[in-house]
């Protein structure tokens, strides 16, 4: 891992296009300014990782299905019962 | 890449009109492979849960959700920088999904932290993270039955 020692306001160059600012060092709190592209996503680690599992978990079989749709109906039989697939282009 | 012919064979089928390719440019979150997918329902009946196949990865297939049945009061914030990369107009509606998780105890979850926003013109979409909201990427949802 590269190391680098940066003071309040010093910025950091990753790539032509991504600035990293520390805007504020405040106890062990950093306050950090990211100028990146639209295309490049920033997150927390903490989120990233969590979202990261979530996704990995919730990889299933196709006969589940069935077992979910029962369930989620058993809870709200009030609700609108099926997924309206928004996916169709309006005509 | 499978073809939706190779997965015809299975008892869900494309959803109607909905059977072309959903892509996800940017993959899932720490997923980045997970880029295709076609959305397929149960035939002959209405759900609320639909199986999310990916075309890359035989293997990986999510059930999704509309999150409002989940909870009536979810909302998406969409930024402008959101809009631009899913290339929705300012009163353009995106399709909305999120998936569902059978823990081992039977009991599932649903992913409110990383909604799955859906451009239904362009077919593309993205995973978006609604840092700040609260929401739980484990939100407790029901019990399986018969568990």
């Amino acid at each position: 891992m590269l190391v680098l020692s940066r003071k309040a306001e010093q910025s950091l160059m990753l790539g032509p296009d991504i600035t990293l600012t520390v805007l504020a060092i405040d106890g062990d709190r950093v306050k950090l300014g990211i100028r990146a592209p639209r295309s490049v996503s920033v997150l927390r680690q903490e989120l990233y990782d969590q979202l990261q599992q979530a996704n990995t978990a919730a990889v299933t079989s196709p006969a589940d299905l069935r077992r979910v749709a029962a369930a989620l109906h058993a809870r709200r039989p009030d609700a609108a019962s099926s997924l309206t697939v928004a996916t169709t282009p309006e005509s | 890449m499978l073809s939706p012919a190779a997965i015809a064979d299975q008892s869900l089928a494309p959803a109607s009109a909905a059977s072309a390719t959903l892509a996800f440019p940017d993959g899932l979150v720490g997923c980045q492979d997970w880029k295709n997918f076609v959305l397929l329902t149960e035939d002959e009946e209405d759900l609320p849960v639909a199986c999310l196949q990916s075309l890359d990865q035989p293997l990986v297939r999510l059930l999704v959700t509309d999150p409002r049945l989940i909870d009536a009061t979810y909302t998406v914030p969409l930024s402008d920088d959101d809009r631009a990369s899913l290339d929705v107009g300012p009163a353009e509606d995106t399709a909305l999904y999120c998936t569902l998780t059978i823990g081992a105890d039977g009991f599932i979850t649903a992913n409110l932290l990383g909604p799955l926003v859906i451009n239904p013109r362009t077919r593309r979409g993205r995973q978006l993270v609604l840092t700040d909201s609260g929401y739980s990427a484990r939100h407790p949802v029901a019990q399986l039955q018969g568990e």
